[in-house]
């Protein structure tokens, strides 16, 4: 429900929503707005300054008034009434998310942190005082941002309730409770996201490794505009975006590749970008100009800092094979689950090797931890395999237009802005599609 | 034989031949900091007085990109032209990280350089069209977490030959006397290996580094400074153990790697290697074992008992001579000697200890 709620709100501005006639105000006078009619809906309340602050309602009298300013008085109420219905949906969405986030559960959890906290013995145990006052924050914080979300609501619901009672209009106070509104949209946008977003590395930076499947210069065409796709991607969002790693193709495109994303959430978002995607195209490497299938993998790993790499991996479980060009650039293979990362390109042999290594034991935390597996023993290298190169998503440039996701089904035919880094609505559907098959697992 | 990995070979300046040519003459004077030959300094250490803007910036780069390389039977691999043209661009610009992505972005924002946007042009055409080693283009080579200030005269420290710290690391962590005693690093050229090995003895360590080559000593100078190891590395200049006569039989360990290509191997080097860097770091004589078998015997007689050796060698040939050499030749003065092989499994080093 939470997941269903996150696009819907997100993909649309709250203003942009069609005008809701149905909800009709009861017993109330029609209100009167004198907006110029060539003002869409859309501006009144985020260009403000334009109106004078005091509008004076016409009076139940002035009916006659009315009929001549049919056209005006209409979208002056779609927008009380736009407002209003914003309110209402917004309040029940905050119901939502503040019966789902466990509130009474979060308070008990409170209490008895800070029992724990005025015990005369806390501070005999530094690194538990510290773990434990930090959990305190952090329940604190939750609790505290919960609680904003109905204050907020009921500020907005209190500016509706006013303007429906009175008998003049506060463009003012309008204008506060559609920014309230938004602004709560947006926090609740991005607490949903949190919830969305738990996993143990979510937060973390990315490395994505894109490597082109057999299938000569096309395969490597299309890894490059992968690629290219997600270094677009990333510089949308912000985030410090480095290729790391490239290995060109002989001809065209590239063998593989390394990109880097450093900044919050990275990998939760792109985590679900890994697997096959499949190109089907009218290949310009194709003297035939014959449409062609090329697969390309890509890999998602946390960017982990050093420290939080608590992975002892004994020395005799790697290989670490030589590669001639370049000679400081070689994969590293962990012997007994089969896990490989494609060497670096620091410029000294040290430097790679301490690299590639916390690759290494990023993705077999990642494997464990999606394996529910407590050690690395116990990672199963033959499921590796199978689960990190299932095919996800195909992207089909000939006979038609078409990217579709293969496991949530969402789909578009506007390949040119997927292929310049429009993922939002891929990586949104499959954040969804995650978190309701997790609910439907616990169930 | 094909040199397998041509860019593994010795450092610079040593004798190629046998020492016993070498006239007995002390040639050894402890170099202060105000040496006449003054090194150049690596472009990523000088100041950022040149600008250029974004654009022209890119420009450049996308000639470099796509500038033919000529016809040549052993030409550089294009994706390593491609990593070491990134890796310019890191040390030229004063700030790489306002660069993210070289062409994603178009503007006239004037970028801060560490040399001119002319300079650029003529370095990159050197390093393709005369085949000049990187490091030499931009003065310096990443080596283990160091970053080396390195010159034309001076060989490059190859990747290969980090492995000498680590070996040396471990010895030390068994046997702590090791620590605090003298080392020598012979051949040191610019340095890397003495630098590399002076960091882990720490403080209370002692590394004396040898080379025959004014430049290479001029060049280690500065590494050495560069890393404040002034008080535990001392640069001298001599052949082989000839600067060493005062520590003789002190020694608790000695390391080094020498010139080891057999001579008609030269002309078959890479053109990078062959027709670039010092040949006298690189000849090793007809066998190229003449260094190996002068260090070896010198090494009987300057370790003190319990002394540690390493020394570099071109492969599996050589490493299995030397073995023999010092269990039948030499023998009752070495133990435990073994042979450890590099990062591409290929039989390096020979390692033990003086009796």
């Amino acid at each position: 429900m939470i997941a269903m709620q996150i696009l819907h709100n997100s993909l649309r501005p709250i203003w942009c929503a069609a005008p809701d006639t149905s909800h009709k105000p009861h017993g109330h006078p029609p209100l009167h707005l004198p907006l110029s009619s060539a003002l869409s809906h859309h501006h009144f309340l985020s260009a403000p300054s334009r109106f004078s602050p005091h509008v004076l309602f016409a009076s139940p009298e002035s009916q006659l008034d009315m009929e001549v300013t049919t056209e005006t008085s209409e979208w002056a109420m779609q927008d009380f009434y736009t407002l209003r219905r914003d309110v209402e949906a917004t309040s029940e969405r905050a119901e939502e998310i503040r019966a789902s986030a466990g509130l009474q559960q979060l308070e008990e959890e409170l209490a008895a942190l800070e029992m724990k906290a005025a015990d005369s013995s806390f501070w005999d145990d530094r690194a538990k005082a510290q773990e434990t006052l930090l959990a305190l924050t952090d329940v604190k914080d939750k609790i505290k941002l919960l609680t904003d979300f109905k204050t907020q609501v009921e500020d907005a619901e209190t500016i509706v309730k006013l303007t429906e009672e009175m008998d003049s209009i506060d463009t003012g106070l309008l204008e506060e409770a559609a920014n309230i509104i938004k602004e709560l949209n947006k926090a609740l946008d991005r607490f949903e996201l949190t919830q969305l977003l738990s996993g143990p590395y979510d937060k973390e930076g990315a490395v994505i490794s894109i490597t082109a499947g057999a299938g000569g210069t096309d395969a490597q065409d299309w890894a490059d505009m992968l690629l290219r796709m997600y270094v677009r991607w990333g510089e949308k969002q912000r985030y410090k975006t480095r290729v790391v790693e490239k290995s060109m193709g002989e001809e065209a495109g590239i063998k593989s590749a390394t990109i880097e994303l450093e900044g919050r959430y990275a990998y939760g978002y792109l985590s679900g970008e890994k697997g096959t995607h499949r190109i089907v195209r009218q290949s310009p490497f194709n003297a035939k100009g014959l449409r062609q299938t090329s697969f390309s993998g890509v890999e998602v790993m946390p960017l982990l800092p050093e420290e939080s790499l608590d992975v002892e991996i004994p020395e005799e479980d790697l290989e670490i094979s030589f590669s001639r060009a370049g000679g400081n650039c070689r994969p590293i293979t962990h012997i007994p689950t089969g896990v490989t990362v494609r060497c670096t390109e620091e410029r000294s042999q040290l430097a790679n090797k301490i690299k590639a290594l916390s690759r290494l034991k990023a993705k077999l935390l990642v494997i464990a931890e999606e394996q529910r597996a407590s050690e690395i023993k116990q990672i199963r290298g033959d499921a590796v395999k199978a689960e990190w190169g299932q095919q996800i998503r195909n992207y089909v440039f000939h006979p038609y237009k078409l990217v579709k996701d293969v496991r949530t089904g969402y789909e578009t035919s506007d390949i040119t802005s997927v292929m310049d880094g429009e993922l939002e609505p891929f990586i949104k559907a499959y954040l969804k599609f995650k978190f309701s098959m997790t609910l439907s697992k616990q169930n | 034989m094909k040199l397998s990995i041509p860019r593994a070979c010795g450092s610079w300046c040593k004798s190629p031949v046998s020492t016993t040519l070498h006239k007995p003459i002390s040639f050894y004077s402890s170099i202060p900091s105000s040496s006449p030959l003054k090194p150049q300094v690596p472009l990523f250490l000088r100041p950022p007085i040149h600008s250029a803007t974004l654009s022209d910036l890119q420009k450049w780069h996308h000639w470099a990109k796509t500038l033919p390389v000529p016809h040549s039977d052993d030409p550089p691999d294009p994706t390593l032209l491609r990593r070491e043209l990134k890796w310019l661009l890191e040390d030229a610009l004063e700030d790489h990280s306002s660069v993210p992505q070289m062409g994603s972005h178009s503007d006239d924002r004037p970028i801060k350089l560490r040399t001119s946007l002319e300079q650029l042009h003529s370095v990159w055409r050197q390093r393709i069209e005369e085949r000049r080693p990187f490091q030499y283009v931009v003065g310096c080579e990443h080596w283990r977490d160091l970053v080396l200030s390195v010159q034309d005269g001076v060989l490059i420290p190859r990747p290969e030959t980090e492995v000498f710290v680590d070996l040396v690391g471990d010895v030390v962590t068994k046997n702590g006397d090791l620590t605090q005693g003298l080392w020598a690093d012979l051949g040191t050229g610019s340095g890397a290996i003495a630098i590399g090995i002076g960091r882990i003895l720490g403080p209370r360590g002692k590394v004396i580094a040898t080379d025959l080559s004014p430049v290479a000593v001029a060049v280690a100078s500065f590494n050495v400074q560069r890393y404040s190891l002034q008080d535990i590395i001392e640069i001298r200049q001599g052949s082989w153990f000839e600067p060493l006569k005062d520590v003789e039989g002190k020694l608790s360990g000695l390391v080094s790697n020498p010139p080891y290509i057999p001579s008609d191997h030269i002309s078959g080097l890479q053109p990078e290697v062959g027709w670039h860097e010092p040949r006298l770091a690189l000849d090793g004589g007809v066998d190229g074992i003449d260094a190996l078998l002068h260090l070896c015997n010198g090494a009987a007689s300057m370790l003190k008992p319990g002394g540690f050796f390493i020394f570099e060698t071109n492969g599996e040939k050589q490493c299995k001579f030397l073995v023999d050499y010092m269990e039948n030749e030499s023998k009752g003065n070495f133990y435990d000697v073994k042979i450890v092989p590099d990062f591409a499994g290929i039989q390096r080093f020979v390692t033990g200890f003086h009796h």
